[in-house]
């Protein structure tokens, strides 16, 4: 293997992971629903049904769609009021709450 | 000789200190007892929040200032009453209990209560703790994962600490204990999760549990009748989040219980006893001697757990053993307490779902055609909102005027029953309806704080909240005043007689708590915690306008 290979495929690598990120960001239809199922059921308490009436808690409505990690970091650990989630979501059903909450409600 | 009667002295002096607070100081705590002192839920066994001093009256409050104030390091909110024993002020809140000295607020110890952060998810409304008990030498405590702590009151230092419940099966505690008859008495929280509703007795001393009174009647019970012939009494809810009130001499505590499980009551049919009811315990035994249900076949999220205050009411030139609760159903209610009946029972805001004067002969709520509609699967508005014409903060009661004061909240939800039942899961959230707030017309009133008659539910006065409604307890005086807070940090001091607001003072933070008075060296003191949090219906519009954070504040006259 020349030098210049090994380069290449370290890069590749590397880059592997952010590819398969991108790939989750791009969820399908059963993967929404699914988000929205586990929303009903655990989250629309304080974060209103359909995330459309949240009193106080965040709006979901306004989260920005470029904190993925962000929003996964609060679902697992909590924040402020807000308790950690972390102990009984699998990574993929946050994965699908954050499809859901991306894809919005529709009106 | 000499020797010998300083010996007896002194041995007096460590008993009595060792005995600290007796079973006797805790009868007469705003019964007659020392106002040095505030040992009780509710500024005395009967609840009442009165006190008969009056340093602080009408002419002088325009002096009130504070004279200390403590950081309760605590971002989620502060709904606790302080207790006071000899110079000494017990606070608690989810995070801590601290010990403060009176006179000057410096903190003595502090005991954090370092519960399981992930049973935060199995509470409903907001991660809360109402206070401690305090009796002889100790300090109890419970914590949101659903155990109770013995604390040395002189140290901090935890004696015992037993587990109440399984917080991964829905079980938490935000109440405050207390002890009747020398039982350590606790309630539990947990009506969206499943649970099966209790009150449980713990020996003082050890934290060993002696008995534990279900609030849902199970097989061979009387009442079991009113579930349907299944097991769905099990995750039948009943909690019992609002510490009781206690008559010693009948020897009766009385618990409130909260909405049924699941909300929806279609899946439960019957009148579920004693889901939404008021239950005379005794507490030496957990033996239930009588229940009254305020809102039979609960289907609206209608708590009953608001304080019930006990009162000797003069009712027809007949002094009468009386209880009084305002429930979230909508109705200010009074009943005989010797037995649980009905004297009188009326809407103290506007009611839709039932009709707004109880029948005394008949005793119970008679529904409308909204409650029919609501049951049989339609979406309907419902007056109260299911949090409540009232929520648990507690309300005051003047002996001398026999009139109520507290606010109140004019709020319509959006309700539906769900279609399917809810699955039900250990821990998790357990309803089946949907449920949302109708939008407010912003030209009226959200709420008001008013003066009551118990028996007619009529308003002596009323003052109107325009830009959020209070959600905080209050505490009346002979001094012709009563005490409450606002969502937006004002502490404030009302004219018994008018509503007329004398003083304020702003805490930084919003007041949803419980204020208390008393005396050190003859000086009247005026305490409450502030920190906003909690589940208030006003979180959508404080947010951005009012600060979290909690603290403690003392009160007293400029000299």
């Amino acid at each position: 293997m020349t030098m210049k290979r090994l380069v290449w495929w370290a890069a590749l690598a590397v880059m592997a992971p952010a590819a398969y990120a991108d790939m989750e960001d791009t969820p399908s239809p059963e993967q929404i629903k699914r988000g929205a199922a586990l929303y009903a059921q655990h989250c629309a308490a304080c974060h209103g049904p359909r995330m459309a009436d949240p009193e106080g808690a965040f709006d979901l409505r306004k989260f920005p769609p470029d904190q993925r990690s962000r929003f996964i970091n609060s679902v697992t650990n909590g924040k402020n009021s807000m308790p950690p989630w972390g102990g009984l979501f699998k990574r993929e059903e946050i994965d699908s709450l954050w499809a859901y909450v991306v894809a919005g409600e529709k009106k | 000789m000499k020797l010998k009667l300083i010996a007896v002295a002194a041995g007096l002096a460590c008993a009595f200190a060792a005995q600290a607070q007796t079973l006797q100081d805790l009868v007469r705590d705003g019964n007659g007892g020392s106002t040095d002192n505030v040992l009780t839920y509710g500024m005395g066994y009967h609840q009442q929040r009165y006190s008969a001093l009056k340093q602080i009256n009408k002419s002088t409050v325009k002096r009130l200032v504070p004279v200390w104030s403590l950081s309760m390091t605590n971002e989620v909110g502060e709904q606790g009453q302080p207790m006071v024993y000899n110079g000494v002020m017990y606070a608690a809140n989810v995070q801590r209990v601290v010990a403060v000295d009176v006179a000057t607020g410096r903190q003595l110890w502090e005991y954090e209560t370092n519960w399981d952060k992930n049973a935060a998810r199995v509470v409903c409304c907001g991660l809360s703790n109402r206070g401690v008990a305090v009796f002889d030498g100790k300090v109890f405590v419970a914590t949101l994962d659903a155990h109770i702590v013995g604390l040395d009151a002189k140290t901090g230092k935890q004696l015992w600490k037993s587990k109440v419940a399984e917080w991964k099966e829905g079980y938490s505690i935000t109440s405050a204990p207390t002890v009747a008859n020398g039982v350590l008495m606790t309630g539990m929280t947990g009506g969206e999760y499943g649970v099966r509703g209790f009150v449980a007795g713990y020996d003082p001393q050890t934290g060993k549990e002696l008995w534990r009174r279900f609030t849902t009647a199970g097989p061979g019970e009387k009442g079991h009748e009113t579930w349907p012939n299944d097991d769905s009494y099990k995750r039948g809810g009943g909690s019992t989040w609002i510490t009781g009130s206690y008559d010693p001499e009948l020897d009766l505590t009385y618990w409130g219980t909260s909405n049924g499980g699941p909300w929806g009551a279609n899946w439960r049919p019957g009148d579920n006893l004693w889901v939404a009811s008021v239950i005379a315990i005794r507490p030496k035994t957990g033996e239930i001697v009588w229940h009254y249900q305020w809102t039979p076949a609960e289907t609206y999220d209608f708590d009953g757990n608001n304080e019930n205050v006990l009162a000797d009411m003069t009712i027809g030139g007949q002094k009468r053993k009386v209880l009084m609760h305002a429930d979230r159903n909508g109705f200010l209610y009074v009943l005989d307490r010797t037995n649980g009946k009905l004297i009188a029972g009326n809407a103290y805001v506007p009611v839709n779902w039932a009709k707004p004067r109880i029948d005394p002969a008949l005793g119970r709520v008679e529904e409308t055609d909204v409650a029919k509609r609501l049951r049989a699967g339609e979406k309907v508005e419902v007056q109260p909102r299911w949090t409540g014409g009232k929520n648990w903060f507690p309300m005051a009661y003047n002996p001398n005027t026999q009139k109520l004061y507290f606010p109140v909240k004019h709020e319509t939800s959006i309700y539906q029953i769900n279609k399917e039942m809810p699955a039900y899961k250990a821990g998790e959230r357990y309803t089946g309806v949907t449920n949302t707030t109708k939008d407010r017309d912003p030209a009226e009133a959200w709420g008001y704080y008013a003066a009551f008659d118990p028996m007619t539910a009529k308003r002596a006065w009323e003052v109107p909240q325009k830009e959020f409604p209070m959600w905080s307890g209050s505490l009346v005086t002979a001094g012709g005043i009563v005490f409450s807070g606002k969502l937006t940090g004002e502490f404030v001091a009302f004219d018994e007689e008018t509503g007329r607001e004398l003083w304020k003072f702003q805490t930084g933070s919003g007041v949803t708590s419980q204020p208390i008075t008393f005396t050190h060296k003859g000086r009247q003191y005026v305490s409450v915690l502030s920190g906003l949090g909690g589940g208030t219906s006003a979180r959508r519009e404080t947010s951005g306008k009012v600060q979290r954070g909690g603290s403690l504040w003392t009160f007293a006259l400029m000299d």
